[in-house]
């Protein structure tokens, strides 16, 4: 290695004759940068690829592939099978709708947003790294808005999945393409609320509740057994001929909302006490919106408190 | 008097060897057991705390295998690398937790006199997460010792430590090891172990380099040139005398007095300073070697 | 049993917001049990909400909770040497902390089951008393088995999930074979030896005691000897 040539830092004193030489700071080629820097906009990106791919263990360890790949997989393998027997028998039309497929698989929807969410958001969070994040260049708001969004993206693409594998395997056998597109694109908004509404509520759980799995645990019971005993009230409330108390017990839950709205929107949902009415539907819609909004103003909120 | 043996050990993990065949003793008194990192310490201090089984081989702790023998822990304390999660504990319950678990006759003395003897008693009323890090150190220390075990195996222990709770750490260890125990620490800062330990045993890359005083090792090394520091009434005289030698590589004048000896062949050298010296009437004032220090020892045996 | 072990895991366990999610799934429990009773004033609707969720998500849930709670973050994170480097059988180590965690779970299960159970039934004690006599087996075997993912796999809550809301919730839903490996199926058809009603006996009474026994037995053992092989991991 050559020796570098010993330069005086800019900030030193240039040394004279009288002035004993105290210290030097050698050139060996740092250099400041000042070319072009990315804004905001393209650092917010790039956090909402990696905690994207975060969510699905890509570029992480191999262990952490195993579990989004097993559940991935594990809401493939109906629709897989579904589209088998679609074609090999001949039915002219799908075994399932796409909302009612996704229904069907509501445990693995929820188990996935339930486990992933504290990959994306508790991590920084609990090992307190996130101030490093939260010091520059990106806000608070953005950091949590970001991180937001690729849960619900990651969830999306969780529900859409097994979705196209239907939507293609119905066309590949000779499906009305009509009929099917229709169906298909009912079920999109639905996916687009359920995907946002599960991020928000598995995201803001995920932030509080630091240990993973109270955090995962915590999402399940807020997710999916509020869900399990909504039906179980519905049921009763159909039976004992009050559908009004069933109706409003669905607000609470993101599954009984889309499941409503899907049933009113006619995409082959069976749901025993549906929102009936002009009022009840748009609390439906309304309720979902808040369940969607609600938790990312207070993720945002959990993220300024943290940055400070 | 507890001895720590290792017979021909050796420890992989699939096709990764972390530790080759590597045979020692650690006997009474402060050992360093020195490596870059990854060099196997840690995969060493897990087989020896019976932690990890060793894939062949054998760790003894006085003359019984460590591996599953939870009887073996009366006489071992360990100290692991790793931060303890028992923060909602405050100091004083979880040394005294380990007292308990020690099954020892009267717990709440041992963890006084624990407390005392790494100097947390004043903070030990207070919860485990409230510590800094040297303090979470010295908790993790006292609850070793608590049961005054034969033998303390302690991972990276002055990892993180502020230089003053360095060097109360140090004398502990070192009275400790005075005191007849046996004390093994593991570190890849070379002042650390060379302020604390003669003994040292050094592993490179899974393998056992080299065991011993530190200053013997170095003198074993002669296929390398010796750094020796040298005074005498008459330096220019002694510097043309060494430089027509074979044995001399080069000889440097040091601005306040002296010559740096640069020694190719030690043997020779040692030998023939007292001759060459009486030859050119020429009397040597002081006769040192100047990198007996652990840092030569080390980048020698790591670059080998 | 090691009084230390346990007073450790019980600490573990109350720590504070854990406690808040535990004490969650009784009073979520009781609440509507108790709501649907008011508002349908049919016992039996209100029974059957009680035990059915209680059975089905509650009771696995509260198990996974906590069994994953007294093991799972020391095995997680390494610090489980600290206990470990003593000279206490592993076993009884394992064991001390499956107390705790059965413990917990059946003063926030069983136990409220029942009094609830009374409290809202209209006299029909035979079915109180055989559903929390399944919830009681349910627990042994729930969380022995959970504190025995918990020694093995980083992901137990997640894969506790799967098994208690895939396997046992919706797969023996449509396959009924699922009940000769359902640890709830096994615990109901002991419960109905106390009032036929209660469950179908989908699986003999003998393999459902033989098979709770293992579980219960082997899980609690199987950790021990998990942690007889305990390793300390390095980074190196």
């Amino acid at each position: 290695m050559s020796e570098p040539s010993p330069t005086q830092h800019p900030t030193a004193q240039h040394p004279t004759a009288q002035q004993p030489v105290t210290g030097v700071i050698h050139d060996i080629g740092y250099r400041r940068y000042t070319g072009p820097r990315d804004g905001d906009a393209r650092i917010a990106f790039s956090l909402y690829v990696t905690a994207l791919k975060h969510a699905y263990g890509l570029g992480r360890s191999g262990r952490s592939k195993v579990l989004p790949f097993l559940l991935l997989g594990l809401t493939l393998l109906p629709a897989v099978i579904m589209v088998g027997v679609v074609a090999m028998f001949g039915f002219d039309e799908q075994v399932r709708t796409y909302a009612a497929y996704t229904n069907t698989v509501q445990v693995l929807v929820s188990i996935f947003a339930a486990s992933q969410a504290p990959t994306i958001f508790s991590r920084d969070l609990r090992s307190r790294s996130i101030v490093l994040y939260l010091a520059r260049p990106l806000s608070a708001r953005t950091s949590a808005l970001v991180r937001w969004a690729a849960l619900a993206t990651a969830c999306l693409i969780f529900i859409l999945a097994p979705q196209l594998v239907l939507y293609v395997g119905g066309l590949l056998s000779r499906l009305d393409a009509g009929d099917e597109t229709l169906s298909f694109l009912k079920a999109l908004p639905l996916d687009l609320l359920l995907a946002a509404m599960l991020a928000s509520i598995t995201g803001l759980i995920a932030s509080m509740a630091l240990r993973r799995g109270f955090a995962v645990v915590g999402s399940i019971l807020a997710v999916l057994v509020v869900s399990t005993a909504l039906s179980a009230v519905q049921a009763i409330a159909a039976e004992f001929d009050s559908p009004r108390t069933g109706e409003i017990s669905g607000l609470f839950s993101p599954w009984a909302l889309v499941n409503g709205l899907a049933s009113v929107m006619d995409a082959g949902v069976e749901v025993i006490t549906p929102p009936q009415g002009a009022v009840m539907v748009s609390a439906y819609v309304l309720a979902a919106l808040l369940m969607a909004a609600l938790p990312v103003l207070a993720l945002v909120a959990r993220f300024r408190k943290a940055g400070r | 008097m507890a001895e720590i043996v290792l017979e021909k050990v050796s420890r992989w993990f699939g096709n990764v060897v972390a530790v080759n065949d590597v045979s020692m003793r650690i006997g009474p008194g402060v050992t360093g057991l020195l490596g870059p990192n990854g060099a196997g310490k840690t995969t060493l201090m897990a087989m020896m705390s019976g932690f990890l089984a060793p894939s062949a081989g054998e760790v003894l702790l006085d003359g019984a295998p460590v591996w599953r023998n939870t009887e073996a822990y009366r006489q071992l304390g360990l100290v692991p690398e790793r931060e303890i999660s028992f923060g909602y504990l405050t100091g004083r319950q979880f040394v005294r937790a380990n007292a308990e678990l020690q099954g020892l006759s009267d717990p709440g003395a041992a963890t006084e006199k624990a407390l005392e003897r790494v100097e947390l008693v004043e903070p030990s009323g207070r919860r485990i997460d409230t510590y800094s890090k040297g303090m979470r150190q010295r908790v993790k220390i006292a609850a070793a010792l608590v049961h005054e075990p034969g033998v303390m195996l302690l991972d990276e222990p002055f990892n993180g430590v502020d230089p003053r709770q360095r060097m109360q750490l140090m004398a502990l260890l070192h009275d400790m090891g005075e005191t007849g125990h046996t004390i093994l620490f593991s570190s890849h800062i070379l002042e650390e172990v060379e302020r604390l330990a003669r003994h040292i045993e050094v592993v490179v890359s899974g393998r056992h380099a080299a065991s011993g005083d530190f200053g013997a090792i170095r003198r074993l090394m002669t296929d390398r040139p010796v750094q020796y520091f040298l005074r005498s009434d008459d330096d220019r005289a002694l510097a043309v005398a060494l430089v027509a030698e074979p044995s001399v590589r080069a000889v440097r004048f040091v601005d306040s007095g002296g010559l740096d000896v640069e020694v190719a062949d030690l043997g020779t050298f040692v030998h023939g300073l007292p001759v060459w010296a009486r030859a050119g009437d020429i009397s040597l004032i002081e006769v040192s070697p100047s990198d007996e220090s652990l840092e030569s020892v080390f980048s020698y045996l790591v670059a080998r | 049993m090691n009084t230390t072990i346990a007073r450790l895991a019980l600490a573990a366990l109350l720590g504070r917001k854990r406690f808040i999610l535990l004490l969650l799934f009784p009073v979520a429990l009781i609440g509507l049990s108790v709501l649907v009773r008011v508002l349908t004033s049919d016992a039996e609707v209100a029974l059957g909400i009680l035990f059915g969720l209680g059975l089905l998500v509650i009771l696995p849930l509260l198990a996974l909770v906590s069994a994953t709670a007294v093991m799972g973050p020391e095995v997680d994170d390494g610090s489980l040497v600290y206990l470990l480097a003593k000279p206490v059988s592993r076993h009884s180590v394992a064991f001390s902390k499956y107390v705790v965690a059965l413990a917990a779970v059946l003063l926030l299960g069983p136990l409220p089951m029942l009094v609830t159970g009374f409290a809202i039934g209209s006299g029909d004690q035979d079915l109180v008393l055989a559903g929390s006599v399944s919830a009681t087996l349910g627990a042994i075997a729930y969380t022995s088995l959970f504190l025995a993912l918990s020694t093995v796999w980083k992901h137990a809550v997640v894969v506790g999930l799967l098994f208690v809301l895939l396997w046992e919730g919706t797969l023996a839903a449509i396959f009924s074979g699922v009940a000769w490996l359902s640890i709830g199926q096994w615990a109901a058809r002991i419960g109905a030896t106390i009032d036929a009603d209660w469950a179908d006996d989908a699986v003999p009474l003998w393999w459902a005691v033989g098979a709770l026994f293992v579980v219960g037995i082997g899980g609690v053992w199987f950790s021990g000897d998990r942690l007889r092989s305990f390793s300390l991991k390095g980074d190196d």
